[in-house]
């Protein structure tokens, strides 16, 4: 099975960074960019972010090249249904699995148990920048 | 974007035109609605880049060392490995791989 992924995909771990000012962060944002690659980031990470994260404008810059992932009907089902097979509470991480799979991204994101767990259960070998 | 819609002639070389048919037939969507949505994305990037400048105008800019580190863990998600932050800074090693 090819294991190369096409795209990134970000979490709060991933917003925290950035918001915090992590050069490795901005650095490989960058790097997304200038390689035509635009990294999405589910709506509920954005939420989250701006719920954590004291610095907005950084936020807001990083999200200036970023698609955000809508939690559309079909989305909330799926991170829904996916966050109860695992036994997880962590809707945001069964989210990020979600997309991860559909879109083909590796992720940014400090979640790991329960990211992996969703990950493992949709048969998708999880590619994990942890931060 | 926007549900307006605006006509504009624009001229595409004969293999653009063509690669660009094939593609958004491979898509499922029309010639004008693959063109918007590469468009899109074109503008997203030069926004996107425009914020790290903003962030870079407060934080310093990246280095080039820097800057190739970003590339290289780029790489190495793209091609499937996965990897662990490192508080140690760029200048020293950035992050940590783990093969899997």
């Amino acid at each position: 099975m090819a294991t190369t992924r096409t795209g990134l995909l970000y979490g709060t771990g991933a917003l925290r960074a950035a918001a915090r000012g992590e050069r490795m962060m901005w650095a490989l944002h960058r790097a997304a960019l200038m390689n035509g690659i635009v990294p999405v980031v589910p709506a509920m990470a954005v939420a989250e972010g701006f719920r954590t994260e004291a610095r907005g404008d950084r936020l807001a810059h990083l999200l200036e090249g970023s698609e955000v992932a809508p939690l559309d009907l079909h989305a909330a089902r799926h991170a829904g249904e996916l966050a109860a097979k695992i036994a997880s509470t962590d809707l945001l991480a069964a989210a990020l699995a979600d997309i991860a799979v559909q879109r083909n991204c590796a992720v940014v994101a400090s979640r790991q148990n329960a990211l992996t767990a969703a990950a493992r259960l949709l048969g998708h070998r999880l590619v994990l920048y942890a931060v | 974007m926007t549900d307006m819609v605006t006509k504009r002639s624009v001229s595409l070389s004969d293999e653009v035109a063509r690669a660009v048919e094939a593609a958004a037939a491979e898509d499922g969507v029309s010639f004008s609605a693959w063109l918007t949505t590469a468009a899109e994305r074109q503008l997203r990037i030069r926004q996107g880049l425009r914020g790290v400048a903003a962030w870079e105008a407060e934080a310093g800019d990246l280095t080039a060392e820097e800057i190739a580190a970003g590339e290289a863990l780029l790489a190495r998600l793209l091609s499937g490995v996965s990897g662990v932050a490192s508080r140690v800074g760029v200048s020293g090693v950035a992050s940590r791989v783990r093969r899997r």
